[in-house]
């Protein structure tokens, strides 16, 4: 047990050590020349880049919108996604017609499809909410379309000789046994969220992290630059960290600990 | 009273039509254990599908009482080979899955499953999930929720082929209990001779697909013995099985055993 705790300690320690030797390497090596002000840039000059954007308020705008792009789209996509699944295999004959349009759909990498989102939606957050929502409806139909699929026919049979009805076999059997598959596709879609979000910002946008990021670059503001990709990096982990504590609400008998 | 009725059954396959059942009668009393055996393949599960409705014969009856069955018939229990708990419930709320689907109320269901756990030695598991329980748990929670809807007729589809031979034993003889206790109707399909003899009253021997009754044993020891478990050393038994072994006419290595 204990140690288990100081190996613990120990990994921990390990990473402080990681990034304190990122967050110092880059800070001596800009101040003394050996990194290049272009292509890299060190944490204080980043922190104000921050303070600089802050200021004009204009990082809290960029930021705030993408993170509401990303959220809406994942959540959005995410029940548009488990209504498709769930309910096309209640549908044979649909389902099979239109499955092979699906998938070609779904091959299409989001970044050829983002010009016609931002045609159809415009320059301004609906586009991005859009796209957002394309590519994270697929992350979640796939699994659960595919769950329900092979749902196993002796629990519908079971339920059957039980006396359920159509209605009660879907509520009890098939939606319960695609929370797996809607967890997974939550994982997946969380990330995808905030790429699609980022890439209909990159298309064509006046606000958002994508917009600063490009704009930094355009104008070789590098720690602007560096400063858009830390705060999408840590929306990201703290998104994933988010999806990854549904698990036990989704999923609890997976999160149970006896086995 | 269990009666199949003159029962065909055939499908439709990509090529032709496959006769699995023809001309198979056979009954089953109030109190009374009746085991269907036959070679693998032959249909004995295709029978116990249509009694409960689940399929429907290309001709002749199945009836309880001398009335058809029906779909979903109350009547009817069914215990299935593999697991038919559903693991994101509460083995309580599994036990109780029957009573709740006839639209039972909360209080008075739960009251119900509480009792039946503890009958069959499931006290103090009611809030685990089924993954928590052993092989033999978990089928005394399935016959659990299976009795729960108190049917009148239980069939068993080779329930106990998963399970390891010590538990399989003690659960076989719980059935036989309950069976005897609630003066029920009970047929279980098995390829397991020994299963068959220590269980049943009678035993009907089905011959390949397709399958026709080919001999019917009264088995003379069933309520003599005390236990399941005291069967095998009951007189007649090891003649019985060879009886029964010659009928399946199984080949061994080419060669039909014959005694």
């Amino acid at each position: 047990m204990r140690d288990i705790v100081k190996q613990r300690l120990l990994v921990n320690f390990g990473r402080l050590l990681v990034l304190l030797a990122i967050l110092g390497g880059t800070e001596l090596g800009i101040r003394y020349g050996v990194l290049s002000r272009l292509f890299f840039s060190s944490p204080s000059e980043i922190f104000l880049a921050f303070k600089m954007q802050w200021a004009k308020g204009s990082f809290l705008r960029d930021l705030s919108i993408t993170v509401f792009e990303t959220l809406l789209g994942l959540v959005a996509g995410s029940v548009a996604g488990m209504a498709a699944g769930l309910g096309l295999p209640q549908l044979r004959f649909t389902s099979h017609v239109i499955e092979p349009f699906l998938m070609v759909l779904n091959g299409i990498p989001v970044i050829v499809i983002a010009p016609l989102f931002i045609l159809w939606l415009g320059l301004g957050l609906a586009s991005k909410v859009g796209i957002s929502i394309y590519i994270v409806f697929f992350a979640m139909f796939i699994p659960v379309y595919t769950s329900s699929l092979r749902l196993d026919p002796t629990l519908v049979d079971a339920l059957r000789v039980m006396g359920a009805s159509r209605a009660q076999i879907f509520w009890k059997v098939i939606v319960p046994s695609s929370m797996p598959s809607v967890y997974t596709g939550l994982k997946i879609g969380s990330g995808l969220a905030l790429i699609g979000a980022v890439i209909g910002e990159f298309v064509a946008s006046r606000v958002g992290l994508g917009h600063m990021i490009l704009y930094a670059s355009g104008t070789l503001d590098t720690p602007s630059l560096y400063l858009g990709i830390i705060a999408i990096a840590i929306f990201a982990a703290l998104l994933s960290l988010a999806v990854d504590a549904l698990g036990p609400l989704l999923v609890p008998y997976r999160f149970s600990d006896e086995k | 009273m269990l009666e199949f009725r003159n029962i065909y059954f055939s499908y439709t396959g990509r090529r032709d039509t496959i006769e699995v059942l023809r001309d198979v009668s056979f009954d089953c009393s109030e109190n009374e254990i009746v085991a269907v055996i036959g070679p693998s393949g032959c249909g004995k599960s295709t029978l116990l599908n249509l009694a409960t409705g689940l399929r429907k014969p290309t001709s002749g009856e199945v009836l309880i009482d001398g009335k058809p069955v029906h779909d979903a018939d109350p009547r009817l229990g069914m215990l299935f080979q593999q697991s038919t708990l559903l693991p994101w419930r509460s083995v309580v709320e599994n036990v109780e899955l029957g009573l709740e689907i006839r639209g039972e109320p909360k209080g008075s269901r739960r009251q119900k499953a509480i009792a039946l756990m503890r009958q069959y030695g499931l006290a103090g598991f009611e809030r685990k999930y089924p993954h928590a329980l052993s092989g033999g748990m978990q089928k005394r929670a399935a016959l659990a929720q299976t009795l729960a809807i108190e049917p009148k007729v239980l069939l068993l589809d080779e329930p106990f082929a998963a399970l390891d031979a010590q538990t399989r034993v003690v659960i076989q003889n719980d059935v036989v209990k309950t069976c005897r206790a609630g003066r029920r109707s009970m047929v279980i399909v098995t390829h397991d001779i020994s299963e068959a003899l220590s269980m049943a009253d009678r035993v009907v021997v089905l011959s390949r697909r397709p399958a026709t009754v080919k001999e019917i044993y009264v088995v003379p020891f069933s309520l003599e013995a005390e236990s399941v478990a005291d069967a095998p050393a009951m007189p007649g038994f090891a003649d019985y099985y060879k009886r029964i072994w010659n009928a399946l006419d199984i080949s061994i290595g080419g060669m039909s055993m014959v005694a």
